[in-house]
């Protein structure tokens, strides 16, 4: 991964920018081609890869599994109202293969900084997950999710893929069945094994993503390259849900957005963003109908899996 | 027949493919059964610290990491966990006297090994999936370098130890659960020209006269890998001077 720009190069992507054309001959809001794939991994509750064009490769892997109640706060009616929820757990990591700097401790601070902006959203209030459906037993027991996305390869735009290769694993995670008996020492529950009985997380269509916009110059782009990352000034996460509202904005970067711009760009966030959840959820459908097609012919169900190559 | 309805001398199903990653200069994904690893090769470069520059060889660090969601179990594996460092250090005695390091002195060669799902046999499938790796960056070796375990299952009774009886009972390219089983196992890594034996590895009770057997089954797995790996690398190179071509 390039750390390093000179100054022609810096010159020739403003100037391609602010003519609406970049180095790859994309326009200034078009996404590279995302390929998806859910249920890589079987021993995980749900799992999708997502491959960005060339480059960007993450693999999340959900896993659900029972643990305690989150019963900490301040304030009596927060308490409350966490005791009758289940937990999201999100972990992000750079593997070391995806780029050079993240050998050793480089990736530390910017795992930190991924795993933060996705706690955040999906722990926020429009997270979309159904969190009271994951108590089991108020007070005491709940379902906790653990996402864990894995980054395999960079080639610009983490944070956005991060977000839909979640949304995608989500749509493929299944919570086993509980069944709560009522005996005298209180409540208890048993979960069954079987699989056709788990049922699918709810709200996952809830889930937001995020589309991060880059200021180059005085014009902005979706989905930078590396290089085109190495020219931007200021930089805006916006996270929408499939309904176009927007659940969460983030600036970064050193430089700074006018006012106006920056409305603009938040709108242009939000349509860019439903187009996004809405193209994903067609084609997490298609492989959903395929598969389930495969299996009624008892075809093998195949998964292209690590060597989906574009 | 083994628990997954192998026999004895049988290796997994194994599947590899090179250049699969964009930044690095050479990659290959590699699975054998349900063991899946992805490989990382970056250099020869400049090293990052002064520390580490040879006058007269390039340095070699491995690093190997598992993904949280690789085991059955959820389980976050720390940077410097022991069993990493260790599959870590393996993989780079293996590969030291391999790679022609005499050929970049004062810089660096850095290979990443990612699992991303184990059911056994680590060690084999980064030694596997570095030499796809190394190949496909074009770093220059002496031979290629092809791992496979093989191990023994007690299931004759303590006197007949007959070498006929011992080659029909050994399974070779153990998967998790025979692993975590008591029986013994070896490593064992062959560079695949010349045979010679690069690396050894067990941490079980072996008696020698069965060492001799179990090495000489794991060598014969590792020529199958070998063969597997060759015709991957063939073909991508073919199909690289295709698209040049046309």
């Amino acid at each position: 991964m390039p750390v390093l720009i000179s100054p022609a190069e810096r010159e020739y992507i403003i100037n391609g920018v602010d003519h609406n054309i970049r180095a790859d001959g994309r326009g200034r809001l078009d996404y590279r081609q995302i390929v998806i794939e859910t249920g890589l991994i079987p021993q995980a509750s749900g799992s999708a890869r997502c491959r960005l064009g060339e480059g960007t490769d993450v693999l999340v892997g959900v896993n659900v599994e029972v643990g305690q109640v989150d019963m900490e706060g301040d304030d009596e009616v927060i308490r409350e109202r966490k005791s009758k929820r289940g937990r999201v757990i999100c972990n992000v990591e750079c593997s070391p293969i995806a780029s050079q700097q993240f050998a050793g401790r480089g990736a530390e601070d910017f795992n930190n900084e991924l795993t933060q902006t996705l706690d955040r959203v999906l722990n926020g209030p429009q997270g979309g997950l159904n969190l009271e459906k994951l108590c089991i037993i108020p007070g005491a027991e709940c379902w906790v999710v653990n996402i864990d996305a894995l980054i395999l390869d960079y080639a610009g735009n983490l944070l956005d893929m991060v977000f839909i290769t979640t949304r995608a694993a989500l749509h493929n995670t299944k919570v086993p069945k509980t069944i709560i008996t009522k005996t005298e020492d209180g409540l208890e529950f048993d979960f069954s094994d079987d699989m056709e009985d788990a049922e699918r997380i709810e709200g996952w269509e809830n889930v937001p993503i995020a589309v991060t916009l880059s200021k180059i110059g005085s014009r902005h782009i979706v989905d930078a390259t590396p290089l085109e990352e190495l020219t931007v000034d200021a930089r805006l996460l916006v996270a929408v849900n499939k309904n176009g509202k927007i659940c969460g904005v983030q600036k970064g970067g050193s430089g700074s957005i006018e006012p106006s711009l920056l409305n603009e760009m938040i709108q242009t966030g939000g349509t860019i963003g439903q187009h996004v959840i809405q193209k994903l959820d067609e084609q997490l459908e298609r492989e959903e109908k395929e598969t389930s097609k495969k299996i009624v012919r008892n075809e093998s169900v195949g998964k292209l899996g690590f060597f989906a190559a574009i | 027949l083994r628990i997954d309805g192998r026999r004895a001398t049988e290796i997994r199903r194994i599947s590899c493919k090179p250049s699969v990653l964009s930044q690095a200069d050479g990659s290959a994904y590699i699975e054998q059964g349900n063991t899946k690893c992805l490989a990382a090769v970056y250099g020869p470069r400049e090293p990052r610290q002064k520390s580490a520059i040879l006058h007269n060889r390039a340095n070699i660090s491995v690093g190997v990491s598992f993904a949280p969601f690789a085991t059955s179990e959820r389980k976050k594996w720390g940077k410097s966990d022991k069993r990493l460092l260790e599959i870590a250090s393996f993989v780079k005695q293996t590969f030291e006297p391999v790679i022609q390091t005499s050929s970049f002195p004062r810089s660096q060669i850095d290979i990443f090994l990612q699992i991303l799902q184990f059911d056994g046999g680590t060690v084999q499938i980064c030694i596997n999936a570095t030499t796809m790796a190394l190949v496909d960056a074009g770093i220059p070796m002496n031979d290629y370098v092809c791992a496979c375990t093989a191990g023994v299952i007690q299931q004759v009774p303590i006197l007949a130890y007959d070498d006929k009886l011992m080659s029909q009972d050994n399974p070779v390219d153990l998967n998790l659960i025979e692993e975590s089983s008591n029986s013994p196992e070896v490593t064992v890594a062959i560079l695949a020209e010349s045979g010679k034996v690069t690396l050894l590895q067990s941490e079980s009770r072996l008696s020698l006269k069965k060492l001799q057997a179990v090495a000489q089954l794991a060598k014969a797995g590792c020529r199958e890998i070998c063969d597997v790996m060759d015709k991957a690398l063939r073909k991508n190179v073919k199909d690289l001077f295709g698209k040049m071509e046309a």
